[in-house]
């Protein structure tokens, strides 16, 4: 490139729109290299110059000088600031096999390709496949807990024999029959809050896996307690489908039927007695409020005190309705909560991700799986919502291009 | 309290900031004011406008040297011993064994009998049969880790933070145990239990019978334990975990032969309760579980000190937060597993007094 003294008007207007300043040209029309060079922040205040730009022409002054920088380097290629060598004693400035490039500190001429540091890991990965690993587990310990209620039923004494026992919220509050049916509304509500509250989180896969893994543990827990000590029926009103004793496929069938409804007695599959202790729908009812209220906004808290209250009045319609002992209801409230607030403990708090001999928390049976569940997870899921489905994808949104960087 | 040493040092700083000052009166550092030049001449004038001297350092007159004093902090204590705390936590696992008992005792009016309500069938019940004397083994083995406990716990250093933890943990799990056994009855588990007679509505045999308990302890062993309807969940499972985790806890790691030990007998007996058909599975069961999962919840709470700040604990939503936040406010650290004797020895009047190193220390102790 010739240097900038030597540069015509046309190289000078042609400079300028290369630099993105198009609206001097017209000013500059006249102006040669030379002129160029010569321009000082005097010229600016004046007219016509000062009308172009508002910033007294900075700008173009400061692009002038990098101009003049270049071509200085350039021409002086030896004897000046680092990275300079000296050449031999004709050094020559416009020799075209300069040693070295001549400029300080390895300025180059071209393009130079600056790697931008690729963004850091995310803290809040994905991992789309450890939720479906932790939905198995729970689907898992949703079936273990059909078949083993059907075993259980077996064994389950007749009212006749042994007589419901003795309940100190029984003896104040008599029973309600259609109590058990708003318990059951209840949980469904609960559940329907929940999952429309989980479509539409930033982060559902780590909040799912925490979810079907806290659930599938305390289902785990209640096959454990429900199969060890069978409890009589709570109260004489129960319909307890009769014994097949031996009849595998007519247990299958009703282990199937089971699942098919849900285990509520709305949809008529919770004929079986003897899953006493503990509830699975205090089980139920609990959780879903600690999610909902978990991974809500701090600020809708009508809506948190809806959903506690429809998660207390489920609890007291179950044992208004005779259809759990109370330390049935006060166990499984007590292990849900437990095991909810251990688990986010640890989640949130990088220190107890690690086994070591302060961290008693890691002595739990599942905390191995624990650690492989959220060992990527690093603080807090933050609560942030976004639509289930892009935004773009609806007909209302228009895509405005901003920069020219969004293509 | 500056020594005198010290004295001297301040002196001689103050000279040469008196030196200092007059030569170059009206100079730049923060506070100074242009004086008139009259003050120029000698240090002496009696009248400055303002002091002349830096950063609000006071010209004291040579004359009449003050004392500097210079507060060192003291270094806190981490584990303060605070045996007030526990005494209290020590009064709330008496009331509560106490409350215990009552409830055992009230409780056992609404037992049903045998008769009318058979024992509940029962899963390790169906695969082993009973054996008599099993029972006395789980009794005898609770003795000898209880024993074991006092012992160690004598020669603890901070004997009064591990007693404070556990008499809460032990009159919290109590505390529990009065609320379950009492909302639902369950018969009794098998049809050798002999029930005491039901004494209804005879309040002062019921007052006898509740002391006979609490002498005896609530082990049949002394024949205390004839009232029935305490089963879920088991207390004796209770003791034998508590004390196997307080002694894991608070001895060095490497008596591991002393802690493979206390594990078998704390096993052996949580295994004879069952043996001897004296509570269902699930007593022990969900036994086992609240008392490892309190201990272990109160003790990362206390020696994981970013808990306590950090807004994302959900371990303070437990209700014996406040509680606990009285008894371990003060506490630091991590225990640290060290040993004394429990007398100190020599007594301390035996002892010379060590000489004075310094005479700041004199200064210090007037």
């Amino acid at each position: 490139m010739k240097k900038v003294v030597y540069w015509s008007s046309e190289e000078v207007s042609s400079w300028l729109a290369e630099e993105g300043m198009p609206e001097y040209s017209d000013s500059f029309q006249r102006l040669n290299g030379k002129d160029l060079l010569r321009l000082t922040e005097a010229d600016f205040k004046k007219p016509p110059l000062s009308l172009v730009c508002s910033d007294n022409g900075q700008q173009l002054l400061n692009k002038i000088k990098t101009l003049n920088i270049e071509h200085h380097i350039e021409a002086h290629k030896n004897g000046h600031a680092n990275g300079h060598l000296i050449k031999g004693k004709n050094g020559d400035s416009s020799s075209s096999k300069a040693k070295r490039n001549g400029m300080p500190n390895g300025f180059r001429n071209e393009m130079v390709q600056i790697h931008m540091p690729m963004p850091e890991k995310s803290h809040f990965p994905m991992e789309w496949g450890k939720t479906a690993l932790a939905f198995i587990y729970a689907l898992f310990c949703f079936v273990f807990t059909t078949v083993m209620i059907s075993v259980v039923h077996e064994r389950v004494p007749p009212k006749e024999e042994t007589p419901p026992l003795p309940d100190k919220f029984f003896d104040i509050f008599d029973r309600v029959e259609w109590a058990f049916s708003i318990c059951e509304i209840n949980g469904m509500i609960l559940v329907a809050l929940w999952l429309i509250q989980w479509t539409l989180l930033k982060y559902k896969s780590i909040i799912g896996r925490r979810f079907f893994f806290i659930v599938g543990t305390l289902y785990l827990y209640r096959c454990i307690t429900m199969y060890i000590t069978t409890l009589p029926v709570p109260g004489v009103h129960f319909q307890c489908s009769p014994k097949l004793l031996g009849d595998w496929e007519a247990q299958m069938r009703r282990v199937i039927k089971m699942i098919a409804g849900g285990g509520l007695s709305i949809t008529g599959s919770h004929t079986m007695c003897g899953d006493y202790l503990y509830s699975g729908h205090t089980v139920i009812l609990t959780l879903t409020y600690l999610f909902i209220k978990e991974y809500s906004p701090r600020r809708f808290w009508w809506y948190h005190w809806i959903c506690w209250f429809l998660s207390v009045v489920g609890i007291f319609c179950i044992l208004l309705a005779h259809d759990h002992y109370t330390v049935d209801v006060v166990v499984a409230y007590y292990i849900t909560t437990r095991l909810f607030w251990w688990y986010h403990t640890m989640a949130n708090q990088q220190i107890l991700k690690e086994a070591t001999n302060t961290n008693f928390f890691s002595q739990v049976w599942w905390y191995s799986a624990f650690q492989y569940l959220e060992q990527n997870v690093s603080g807090t899921v933050p609560r942030n919502y976004q639509l289930p489905f892009p935004w773009r994808a609806t007909p209302f949104s228009r895509n405005v291009k901003y920069t020219r960087l969004d293509t | 309290m500056a020594s005198p040493q010290l004295l001297r040092e301040v002196d001689s700083v103050d000279t040469q900031l008196d030196v200092h000052m007059e030569e170059d009166v009206g100079d730049l550092s923060n506070g100074f004011q242009r004086s008139s030049p009259s003050v120029n001449d000698e240090g002496s004038q009696s009248q400055p406008k303002q002091s002349n001297l830096p950063n609000g350092l006071r010209k004291s007159g040579r004359k009449h040297q003050d004392y500097i004093k210079i507060s060192v902090p003291e270094p806190k204590n981490r584990l303060p011993l605070e045996w007030w705390k526990t005494g209290i936590a020590f009064i709330y696992a008496l009331f509560n064994l106490v409350l215990t008992t009552v409830m055992i005792t009230v409780v056992h009016e609404r037992v049903p009998a045998k008769e009318t309500s058979p024992p509940l069938p029962d899963k390790f019940f169906d695969y082993v049969g009973r054996v008599e004397w099993a029972f006395s083994i789980s009794e005898i083995n609770g003795m000898i880790l209880v024993g074991l406990w006092c012992c160690q716990w004598l020669f603890l250093r901070y004997k009064s933070i591990a007693a404070r933890r556990f008499f809460f943990i032990m009159g919290t799990l109590y505390l529990y145990r009065c609320m379950t056994m009492y909302v639902t009855t369950l018969p009794v588990p098998g049809m050798h239990m002999k029930c005491a007679p039901k004494l209804h509505g005879d309040s002062q045999a019921k007052l006898q019978r509740i002391l006979r308990l609490i002498s005896g302890g609530g082990l049949s062993i002394t024949g205390s334990h004839i009232l029935c309807g305490d089963f879920l969940y088991s207390g004796h499972t209770v003791m034998l975990t508590l004390t196997y985790l307080f002694i894991k806890e608070y001895s060095p790691r490497r008596f591991w032969w002393y802690h493979l030990l206390c594990w078998l007998l704390s096993a052996v007996g949580v295994v004879c309760i069952l043996v001897g058909h004296e509570h269902y599975t699930v007593d022990v069961v969900i036994a086992y579980y609240i008392t490892t999962r309190l201990f272990w919840w109160y003790h990362t709470m206390a020696n994981v000190q970013t808990l306590r700040s950090s807004p994302q604990n959900y371990l303070s939503r437990s209700w014996w937060n406040p509680v606990f936040c009285f008894f371990e406010k003060n506490v630091q650290t991590q225990v640290p597993c060290s040993f004394s004797w429990p007398i100190a020895w020599p007594p301390s009047c035996f002892k010379s007094s060590c000489k004075n190193y310094s005479m700041v220390q004199s200064a210090r102790r007037q």
